[in-house]
């Protein structure tokens, strides 16, 4: 029997949900040789021959006998080098050169370089709210990532810059650091709606949009102004919480998108991937753990589809789950994961194939078959839950010269934010009417405003999901004026955000 | 019979064939069409080159009936099922289920020898046919409509060719009127073109309902080709009294309708439009070419009530009774709308005015005026289409356009 066992714990993300790795190392007399065991990916396996190079390299001693080290439990996949800097310290705490008892009350994340440097990994952000949400005290992690881990409450940081530190850190020689958390961006920034000449029944869409978080469309020649319109929209969206924020900022982090000295932003998402996007980067893909894909990276945010009938319609599809669920399961062969998405979609389209239709100055080159096809391809499942459907038209020539009358951002956010604090009061729980429960809607909905809201879906053909939805609006639009009660004019105004396309389809 | 299985086709025809036809008359006429080669346009110029006497059944049936065999027969029958199966009519040249007006001049005009129906196109009436293109604009299909409408109620019985656009109007406009509306099919009975209205339900089993007719002289199965469209428009020319081109671009079928119309002597009246507008080439050169204005539902009434089916009308109450386009106006409507929104839908009657314009105009807040859209839409006031909201009735006396 050689010395005890020694025990670092890692954290294993399986999406965003955190797993314990306890990294077991044991050395015995044998031939001096690393064994990884418990299912351990490339990049895990890969962590011996740099665990190894780095201690070495950094005057430490390397082990002249063999050395067992398991990642348990061994059923679960590992995957990436984040798993480098427990390996280490267990191998450092197996070899006598820190003591155990330190290592076990650890945990650890990071990658290791050749030279003993420590560095962190894509998707720190929530490999470390994850140690603290399995209940970590102490976490040793890449001394660049300690700033945004000091965003998580909560957590003894012990921030390492390169492996002959931890020795130091753990063996008591030396004072962790003193960690700064990182700033939070905030303010609104971006393009101001009061920019956005004429369109008042756009910018009412779009107002509407932010305070209830209704899904939008957007359909109109080119040049009308539909992406102007919804570059603006996250600039009227309330601030994020610094939990949404970090959960946003963890989201990102797990793409790889976010480097760990970038502030907090607290600015709602925009993201605007191009319509040839496919579905794995739409909702999220990849092989082995899939990645999370734009509408995830969009949560608690805004995401735009430009020319959204050239979006294929498999990807369009793609889309219905997120958006209903405000999640998407991803299932693979290795795992399941979900990632949130509660995104608002802001979808344009022209009108037309050749995009001059209803356009006064341009003849519309289509023929009329064409545009029907063209118009099917939204299909109906997903044009219902576009619940603001709005056509712009062009511009005349006179409101591009005439000063800028709008009413600015910062107006109509005020707004949105009391229309949204009225939906939180009632739901609870920051829900947005979006996502409102239909029994509880009704209820608060004047009868007559109900028998008119039957009768007008049943004249454009609307289905049983539309209902539910337009009622929906219709709450945002009483909220928006302060009326406790869904009243008929609320109703109407609602329908007519549906009728244009839905005639279209028809 | 010279061929043994023509007998058993005429059995089969039997239900397919219009009373006062001749079923194996029929038969011999089907059997000849469905062969590669042979048509009856080509039967319709050997007789008129030929000068010949008596019905134009005893010469069809002289002329054809020597050159069929059992093969022919055979092929035939396949075609008749389909018939059957759309439950249509099959009328010969000349008989009494054929559109007399279709008859006139033959075989020295270009009549259709074999007319399929579901329904009875209606030979008591003044007859109108409202054509232009399927890509219409809002101020083709508002005044298509308003004409539709008016002749409708004054009980003249309007004629197109079910295809989107200028046609649709005019058969929607016109097909809950005493006058009603018949449909010319420029495909085969069972091809369903355009989809939307050939599905149970659509436009075409509307006017079923309402007693109009659904013609057309293809086999089933002919789907709808530019030559196939061309030969329709003969047929609706050739069915109405007046003839009305609202809007169609320069190379427009209408044209053809048109020309055709003059060669049968038909009355052509042309609706003018924006000089600039290329849906307007067609009704402004046939303008230019002689046509009569038509500047609303006067001037097409006023042509009915010309012609020779006066005294029927004055019978029934007809056009003499409804007027010209001053007496038809009603009173002021009750409208679901604010005053001045419709105030600015009716200054610019019929052409659609886009929301956000009207919006502007009437100085409304956003979300009360599409609610008020909204319900005038609901309560079948206005329309809303791609170049905006347009009233969908001639708007009261008070703004009214000259007439």
């Amino acid at each position: 029997m050689g010395r005890p066992l020694a025990i670092v714990r890692g954290v294993a993300l399986l999406g965003l949900t955190a797993r314990e790795v306890r990294v077991e190392a044991a050395s015995s007399p044998g031939l001096p040789l690393l064994r990884l065991v418990g299912l351990p990916d490339a990049a895990v396996r890969e962590a011996g021959d740099r665990v190894r190079t780095a201690i070495t390299r950094h005057g430490l001693r390397w082990p002249g006998e063999r050395i067992v080290v398991n990642l348990a439990p061994a059923d679960l996949p590992k995957a990436g080098s984040a798993f480098d800097l427990p390996l280490a310290v267990a191998i450092l705490a197996a070899t006598g050169q820190v003591p155990i008892a330190a290592a076990a009350a650890c945990w650890a994340c990071g990658e290791l370089g050749l030279d003993g440097s420590v560095r962190p990994v894509a998707g720190q952000l929530p490999l470390v709210a994850g140690a603290r949400q399995l209940g970590a005290e102490r976490l040793l992690l890449p001394a660049a990532a300690a700033s945004e881990a000091a965003l998580v409450e909560g957590l003894e940081l012990l921030p390492v810059a390169d492996i002959g530190e931890v020795v130091e850190l753990l063996g008591g020689r030396c004072a962790p650091r003193v960690v700064e958390p990182l700033p939070r961006q905030a303010g609104v920034t971006g393009p101001d709606l009061a920019e956005v000449r004429g369109q008042p029944v756009a910018r009412r869409a779009v107002e509407l949009a932010a305070a209830g978080g209704h899904h939008l469309l957007l359909s109109g020649p080119p040049g009308c102004g539909k992406s102007m319109l919804a570059a603006r929209l996250p600039g009227l969206l309330p601030q994020l919480t610094t939990d949404e924020a970090l959960e946003v900022a963890a989201l990102h982090s797990l793409a790889g998108l976010r480097s760990p000295e970038q502030p907090l932003d607290l600015r709602p998402p925009l993201r605007s991937p191009h319509q040839v996007v496919s579905a794995a980067a739409l909702v999220g893909g990849g092989s082995g753990v899939p990645r999370p894909g734009e509408v995830s990276l969009a949560h608690r945010g805004v995401l735009t589809l430009d020319e959204l009938l050239e979006v294929p319609r498999a990807v369009l599809d793609a889309l219905r789950q997120p958006l209903e669920q405000g999640e998407v399961v991803l299932t693979r062969s290795r795992a399941r994961v979900s990632y949130p998405a509660k995104v608002l979609l802001v979808a344009a389209t022209n009108p037309c194939p050749c995009g001059y239709l209803g356009d006064p100055r341009r003849a519309c080159s289509c023929r009329p078959d064409r545009i029907e096809r063209y118009r099917a391809r939204l299909s109906g499942p997903l044009l219902d839950r576009l619940d603001l459907q709005v056509s712009l038209r062009p511009l005349d020539p006179d409101a591009l010269v005439g000063a800028a009358s709008g009413e600015a951002s910062s107006v109509v956010a005020t707004r949105v934010a009391d229309a949204r604090q009225r939906a939180a009061a009632r739901w609870g729980g920051g829900t947005l009417n979006r996502d409102a429960d239909p029994q509880g809607l009704r209820h608060a909905t004047d009868r007559r405003a109900l028998a008119r809201l039957a009768g007008a879906l049943h004249g454009v053909g609307g289905s049983a999901r539309a209902f539910d939805r337009t009622l929906r609006v219709a709450r945002t639009i009483a909220d928006l004026g302060d009326d406790e009660v869904v009243r008929t004019v609320h109703v109407e105004e609602a329908v007519a955000y549906r009728l244009p396309a839905t005639r279209g389809a028809a | 019979m010279s061929a043994p299985g023509l007998t058993g086709l005429a059995e089969a025809c039997r239900e397919i064939t219009a009373p006062g036809s001749d079923p194996e008359l029929v038969a011999a006429l089907v059997a000849w069409a469905v062969r590669p080669r042979r048509t009856l346009e080509g039967v319709r110029r050997a007789l008129a080159s030929d000068a010949g006497g008596g019905t134009p059944a005893r010469r069809l049936r002289a002329h054809v009936l020597p050159h069929l065999d059992d093969d022919d027969a055979a092929h035939a029958a396949a075609v008749i099922a389909r018939w059957v199966a759309r439950g249509c009519q099959l009328s010969v040249v000349g008989d009494p289920g054929y559109p007399s007006r279709l008859a006139e001049g033959w075989p020295d005009t270009d009549g259709p020898v074999l007319l399929a129906a579901s329904g009875q196109v209606p030979e008591d009436r003044p007859t109108v046919a409202l054509v232009g293109s399927r890509r219409a604009s809002s101020y083709g299909t508002g005044i298509t409509a308003w004409l539709a409408e008016a002749a409708g109620e004054a009980g003249a019985h309007v004629i197109s060719g079910g295809a989107v656009g200028i046609d649709a109007a005019a058969h929607r406009a016109a097909v809950h009127t005493s006058g009603g509306t018949s449909v010319v099919l420029a495909c085969g009975h069972d091809v369903d073109y355009p989809r939307s209205h050939a599905r149970p339900g659509g436009l075409f089993d509307g006017i079923r309902r309402a007693g109009g007719a659904v013609v057309s002289e293809q086999l089933p199965a002919v789907p709808p080709r530019a030559g196939v469209v061309r030969a329709r428009n003969r047929i609706v020319a050739a069915l109405a009294d007046v003839v009305v081109v609202v809007e169609g671009g320069a190379r427009s079928g209408a044209l053809l309708t048109a020309t055709a119309a003059l060669e049968r002597d038909r009355v052509l009246l042309a609706v003018p439009g924006d000089v600039r507008a290329s849906g307007s080439v067609a009704p402004n050169r046939l303008l230019g070419e002689g046509a009569h204005p038509c500047t609303g539902p006067g001037d097409l009434l006023e042509h009915l009530d010309r012609l020779a089916h006066r005294a029927h009308l004055a019978g029934t109450g007809g056009v003499a009774a409804s007027g010209t386009a001053a007496e038809v106006d009603r009173a002021d409507p009750l409208s679901a709308l604010p005053a001045p929104l419709h105030a600015a839908l009716r200054a610019a009657w019929p052409r659609a005015v886009p929301v956000d314009v009207l919006l502007e105009r009437v100085e409304l807040d956003a979300g009360a005026a599409l609610a008020a859209l909204t319900r005038a839409q609901v309560a079948g006031e206005v329309a809303e289409g791609p170049e905006g909201v347009v009233l969908c009735r001639r708007p009261a006396a008070p703004q009214r356009l000259i007439s």
